[in-house]
């Protein structure tokens, strides 16, 4: 019996990482129609979004049914409480990516982002995918070095955003409003993305050690 | 000390919730005064207030928590619980747009006049809908809880319209007040919809359905 239960907790454990895998994929590919103007790909993200939405509502059901039937304590019901809201920051995230593809694709077949700003967008793509994948890592492993890391891959992205910023608001920047306000929502959805995927590593530190690390900066 | 029957504990957690949906939806007006009445000092406070915000969301997840652990409730019970687990997570997210908003207001770049209606509007509807929140938090009020999707519906149709005043090529303030008016915009949606996702939430605690499939 208990190791049926072990086996539920794996299986939750392993959908969840998963669904963050998933949402890795769908970002890059967003980033890459995004880059590339490429509508098939941006179609390619819009459709699975509704994919990862299923998977997160069969984890919840395994979190549910485990609620239910075994009635954890302890560290087991940290788990599952932080299985239930991991699942809702990663389908989250999947919605930011989608969001980028809707964007690619709106705007199709010109591109979104004028030429000088597109490497920062590829580089935020980069460390969007890595802390997605990341947290994938963290949430099979329970490893709090990793758990830890994301932290500052996430100063990254925020140096980036704020860098991107500062090119939009200078005096150098000639594309005017409509281009600026697209660039504005865009980056922010990549900010989201990896305030999420903190937001997922920082549960697991939860799961291992009983205790939140301090508030998340956002 | 035993800890308190199920149904007080769940009374307790509802009670912490609308309290919770007040507190945000309160830092949001105050939020939306200081943006149009340019009151950095008022924004500051809004900014500073998060903590409790967060403090609450943590008070609320323990409630729920202690209830699983000494209940470990079923069925309708066990619904309420969990859904009161996501629904602090919303709520402690509405209170970071209403900080998000106050922290464009210490940046202190002036707010074009012509976006100054529909942002006070959109204020306005937020605040309606994170007060609707927190009485159908309190309540578990299905049909109240319907009515939050019209008034998303009113706030849909203000973020349009802001971005079509953007957009439009007479647009005289330039990129920051831009960048500035985009984001307020959003933050203000993201509110919205946070709302909504609350008294979802709700009428599936109390029905165990999503409200789509709710046959009124």
């Amino acid at each position: 019996m208990r190791d049926a239960y072990q086996e539920q907790l794996d299986e939750l454990a392993e959908g969840l990482a998963g669904m963050c895998e998933q949402v890795a994929e769908a970002l890059q590919k967003a980033t890459r129609a995004l880059l590339e103007q490429d509508l098939q790909l941006a179609e390619e993200v819009i459709s699975e979004d509704v994919r990862i939405d299923d998977v997160r509502d069969a984890a919840e059901a395994r979190a549910f049914a485990l609620l239910a039937l075994q009635a954890p304590v302890a560290t087991d019901l940290r788990i599952v409480v932080s299985a239930i809201h991991g699942a809702g920051d990663i389908e989250r995230m999947g919605d930011l990516a989608l969001h980028v593809a809707q964007a690619a694709r709106r705007r199709h077949p010109n591109p979104v982002l004028p030429t000088e700003i597109a490497p920062y967008f590829a580089e935020m793509g980069k460390v969007g995918v890595a802390l997605a994948r990341k947290a994938a890592d963290v949430i099979r492993t329970r490893d709090l070095a990793s758990a830890a890391e994301l932290e500052s891959d996430d100063d990254a992205m925020d140096d980036l955003h704020r860098h991107m910023f500062s090119v939009l608001m200078g005096p150098g920047w000639t594309h005017g409003v409509a281009p600026a306000v697209d660039v504005t929502l865009l980056a922010r959805f990549y900010e989201r993305y990896a305030d999420h995927a903190v937001a997922v590593a920082r549960r697991i530190v939860y799961v291992v050690t009983g205790r939140m690390p301090g508030p998340l900066a956002v | 000390m035993p800890p308190a029957p199920l149904p007080t504990q769940l009374d307790q957690l509802c009670a912490q919730l609308g309290t919770m949906c007040d507190t945000v939806s309160t830092a949001l007006r105050r939020a939306s005064v200081a943006l149009l009445e340019n009151r950095e000092r008022l924004a500051t406070q809004v900014i500073c207030d998060y903590r409790g915000v967060q403090a609450m969301r943590a008070e609320a997840e323990e409630l729920a928590t202690d209830a699983l652990l000494f209940h470990q409730p079923v069925a309708g019970d066990l619904r309420a619980v969990v859904s009161a687990i996501r629904t602090a997570g919303d709520i402690e997210r509405m209170g970071g747009l209403a900080r998000h908003i106050a922290k464009v207001v210490v940046r202190g770049r002036p707010l074009p006049a012509e976006v100054r209606p529909d942002l006070a509007r959109m204020g306005d509807v937020a605040v309606d809908l994170g007060r609707k929140a927190a009485e159908v938090v309190r309540t578990r009020n299905v049909l109240l809880a319907l009515e939050l999707d019209r008034d998303d519906d009113d706030m849909d149709e203000l973020h349009v319209r802001l971005f079509e005043v953007l957009m439009d090529p007479g647009w005289q303030h330039g990129v920051p007040a831009a960048v500035d008016v985009t984001l307020l915009g959003r933050f203000y949606e993201r509110f919205a919809d946070h709302a909504v996702t609350v008294a979802h939430a709700t009428v599936y605690a109390v029905t165990g359905r999503e409200p789509d499939t709710i046959p009124i």
